[in-house]
This record gives C-alpha cells, sequence and structure tokens, in this order.
C-alpha cells in the first residue's frame, strides 16, 4: 500500500509544555487510523495540525511523494485534507447548502454542487434535511451533515475528531457504518477516538498518542 | 411660553411641514447616512481583521479602539476644525463649514463605534465557524464573509449604534459645519441654537424627531437581537 503522507519530526509545544515529539508519522492511502490515548495527550491537537488549523514545528512533509512545507499551509494539502470538528459547526443556511459550501467555495458550477449534494445526502441518510435549518439539528444528524459536507469534497485525508463522542443508539450506530464506505472510496480516514466500536472495526490500523509520542499498535 | 404650549407648538410644527425645520432633519440625516456609510466598510474590515488576527500590539490596537469610543464628540471636532482650516493641510478641500466637513466628522465620528462593536461580535462569535470555513477550502476573503455573515445581528447592532452615535452628536456638527441655516444646521446644532435663543418649539419638535429615531433604531436592536436569540436557541 502507498504511503499517502508521511511527516517527519513534529513537535508540538503550548508554551514551555512539550505536548507531542514524533519522530515520523505515516499514513497509507484508503487505509482507517484510530489515534487513541489519554484525554489532553494532544490527538486532536496532532489533527488540527495536520489540517493547518494549528502551528507545530516540522521536519519535512512528503505528501503522494511530493515534498511539501507545512507552513504556510499549502493549496495541495488545504484540497486534499479535510478535518471535521468532534462538534461540527453549521453555517445559518439551508442543511444542502453546507453540504455544498467546499464546493461553492472552490467555484464549482451550480448544477455540479447540487449534483454532488444530492449525492453526499443520500450516502448520509440526510435527504430529508435538506431544506431543514441546522440548528434544529440532533447532534447524530449534525455529524452525519459534517461527514456528507466533507465527503463532497472527495478528499484524499478526512481527519475526524471524536466522530462518535456524545452519540448514543442509532445516531452513533449510523455514524460508525459510514467510516468504512469512505474507506473503500479511497479515502485515508483518522479518527481521534475512544469508542472501542470504531476501534473494532474491520482494517482499522491503531495509532497511540503515549507520553508525547506516537506508537503503532497492530 | 410654558412647556405644555412650546411642545404643541413643535407637534404643530412638524405636522405643518415646514421647510426649515424639515431641511434641518434632512442635513441631519443626509450626512449621517453618508458619513456611515463611508464609515462601515473599513470599520468593518478593520474589526474583523483585529478580531481574527494574532499580532504584536494587538491589545494596544484594541485599547486605542475602545478608547476612541468616548472621546468627546467637540475634541473630533476641534481636530478635524485644525486640519480643514484653510491654513490646516487639508484646508484645500474646503470642506469646513461645509456638508462635506460634516460628513467627515460623522465619519470619524461613526468610526469608533463601528470597529469596535465588530470586533465585539466577531471575537464573540465561535472560532469553528471560521475554521471550519477554512478547511472546507474558504479563501481568505470567503472565510470573512462566512464569519460576517454569521456574527450580522451583532454587525447590524454596530451600524444602528453608529447611527445612533453621529446622529446625536452635537461638538463635531457645531464647530465643523458651523451651524448654517439650510446648508449645515443639523438637528443637534439647531437644538442648541434654539434653545440659546429662548425658541423651544422648533428645538422641542427636533428633539421629538431625535427621540423617535432613538425608538426606532433601539427597536430594530430589539428586533435583531430576539432574531439571534431565537436562532441560537433552537439548536
Amino acid at each position: 500500500m502507498s504511503a499517502l503522507l508521511t511527516v517527519r519530526g513534529l513537535k508540538k509545544r503550548h508554551g514551555e509544555r512539550l505536548l507531542f515529539d514524533i519522530d515520523a508519522l505515516t499514513l497509507d492511502a484508503a487505509s482507517a487510523y484510530v489515534l487513541t490515548g489519554v484525554n489532553g495527550v494532544g490527538k486532536s491537537t496532532l489533527l488540527r495540525v495536520l489540517a493547518g488549523l494549528e502551528t507545530a514545528q516540522v521536519e519535512s512533509v512528503e505528501f503522494e511523494g511530493r515534498q511539501l512545507a507545512l507552513h504556510p499551509y499549502p493549496p495541495q494539502l488545504r484540497r486534499a485534507i479535510v478535518y471535521v470538528h468532534q462538534h461540527p459547526i453549521m453555517f445559518s443556511t439551508s442543511v444542502a447548502r453546507n453540504i455544498g459550501y467546499g464546493l461553492t467555495a472552490r467555484g464549482e458550477a451550480k448544477e455540479q454542487v447540487a449534483r454532488a449534494v444530492q449525492e453526499a445526502m443520500d450516502w448520509a441518510g440526510v435527504g430529508y434535511l435538506r431544506d431543514t435549518d441546522p440548528t434544529r439539528l440532533s447532534g447524530g444528524e449534525k455529524q452525519r451533515v459534517a461527514l456528507a459536507r466533507a465527503r463532497v469534497l472527495q478528499p484524499r485525508l478526512l481527519l475526524l475528531d471524536e466522530p462518535t463522542a456524545n452519540l448514543d443508539g442509532a445516531a452513533r450506530e449510523q455514524v460508525i457504518a459510514l467510516i468504512p464506505t469512505l474507506v473503500d472510496q479511497g479515502t485515508t480516514v483518522v479518527m481521534a477516538c475512544h469508542d472501542r466500536d470504531l476501534i473494532g472495526l474491520p482494517g482499522v490500523r491503531r495509532l497511540k498518542l503515549r507520553d508525547g509520542h506516537l506508537e503503532y499498535r497492530p | 411660553m410654558s412647556l405644555f404650549d412650546a411642545t404643541a407648538h413643535a407637534f404643530a410644527l412638524l405636522f405643518s411641514g415646514d421647510p426649515a425645520l424639515w431641511r434641518i432633519i434632512w442635513v441631519s440625516l443626509k450626512t449621517s447616512v453618508i458619513g456611515l456609510l463611508l464609515a462601515t466598510p473599513p470599520a468593518v474590515l478593520l474589526g474583523y481583521a483585529i478580531a481574527m488576527h494574532r499580532f504584536p500590539g494587538r491589545r494596544i490596537v484594541v485599547w486605542l479602539a475602545q478608547c476612541a469610543l468616548s472621546l468627546p464628540t467637540v475634541l473630533i471636532g476641534l481636530l478635524l476644525y485644525l486640519l480643514l482650516s484653510r491654513r490646516g493641510p487639508l484646508g484645500s478641500l474646503e470642506w469646513l463649514f461645509s456638508q462635506s466637513g460634516i460628513v467627515a466628522g460623522q465619519f470619524v465620528v461613526g468610526l469608533p463605534v463601528l470597529l469596535a462593536f465588530t470586533l465585539a461580535a466577531v471575537q464573540a462569535l465561535d472560532a469553528r465557524y471560521a475554521e471550519t470555513a477554512r478547511a472546507l477550502g474558504a479563501s481568505r476573503w470567503r472565510v470573512m464573509t462566512t464569519v460576517l455573515h454569521e456574527a450580522r445581528y451583532g454587525v447590524m447592532a454596530a451600524v444602528i449604534s453608529g447611527f445612533g452615535r453621529v446622529i446625536s452628536e452635537v461638538g463635531c456638527a457645531l464647530m465643523v459645519g458651523g451651524n448654517i441655516e439650510g446648508e449645515t444646521r443639523t438637528i443637534t446644532t439647531a437644538i442648541a441654537l434654539e434653545t440659546s435663543k429662548g425658541e423651544f418649539a422648533q428645538g422641542i419638535a427636533l428633539g421629538i424627531v431625535l427621540v423617535a429615531l432613538a425608538l426606532l433604531m433601539n427597536g430594530a436592536l430589539m428586533l435583531l437581537q430576539g432574531e439571534a436569540h431565537t436562532a441560537g436557541g433552537r439548536a
């Protein structure tokens, strides 16, 4: 399996405190990973650094065989990597427009956006919410809309911060069921989580952040 | 003339369509609206930029912006007077004692209000809005329009508050405008003049207009805040 992203010498400090010091992080294409570790160890921060939402010290970044810098965050990575918050925020417009936001921002044609949004809504099972005010969505619906909003951009790497936290019952199962389909479509998914059902998904590899270092677990 | 008689006379003046009175109201509204329209884009852009970026001296900039809110308008008027007077650096514009001068004054008076309120509105907004927009590939410009759209109730409150400040200020309009009848006489400068002459009816009539405007603007603000509260409370 070919490497999608390799980051070497990744260090992040919060003031004087060294949050993590990772020798090498390699993510393969079309693979799923869970990133585990105790609360406060830096899982979310690591995902945010990879998404270009926070800065960190880095020696080298290789994406699809090309050497890139992480700062300033390059457009190639911005197009290829999408990050989803633990509690996704919805823009105050319709659900359909929320899902199409990224494509519209890229300047895609209206018809293409509409087609992609419809497909993403069918995939996430949120078609019935098309014109709903996003403030009325439940936690599970918000998470699925956020996944559809990310998927519509066909990212090479999707970073999910605790995608099932605060969800229970059917809402949680619906979100978990979407993850393998993303990988099947060629997206690498990294999920910061504690959810045993996500960790136990077939083919999911485990990364553990402990004492500032990254461990690859079988 | 008793207060009751003066008030009755004031209403009569208003409803009779007294040209001098309505000319004063027109000059006030015109200069305030133009000043506000000119001040809004730079103030909103600056407010957004200061709220969203971390840079050395940022706290000093925020402090200065907030201090500018409480600057006496008469002091702003004095500074503008010196700038616009014949020997001043901007004397060649010949804006002193003209409506353009008043507009310049309203611009300077309104800008800090708009800036400080926009800054507060954007700062109060959940940072995830901007992050989500960036994570979904939005350009800097689109992130800004998205954030300002999400903070729209706060920005509209900034505009309404800015209008309240410029329409009701007297010091700057008096010093830079010169209170010339039919030309630079505004509601507030006319009230000051008429009161000093003991002519209360016109002053009260203009005061009624100011109170009506204040009621209207604050009503609009309350409606906006109610709308924002409803929108935020439905999650």
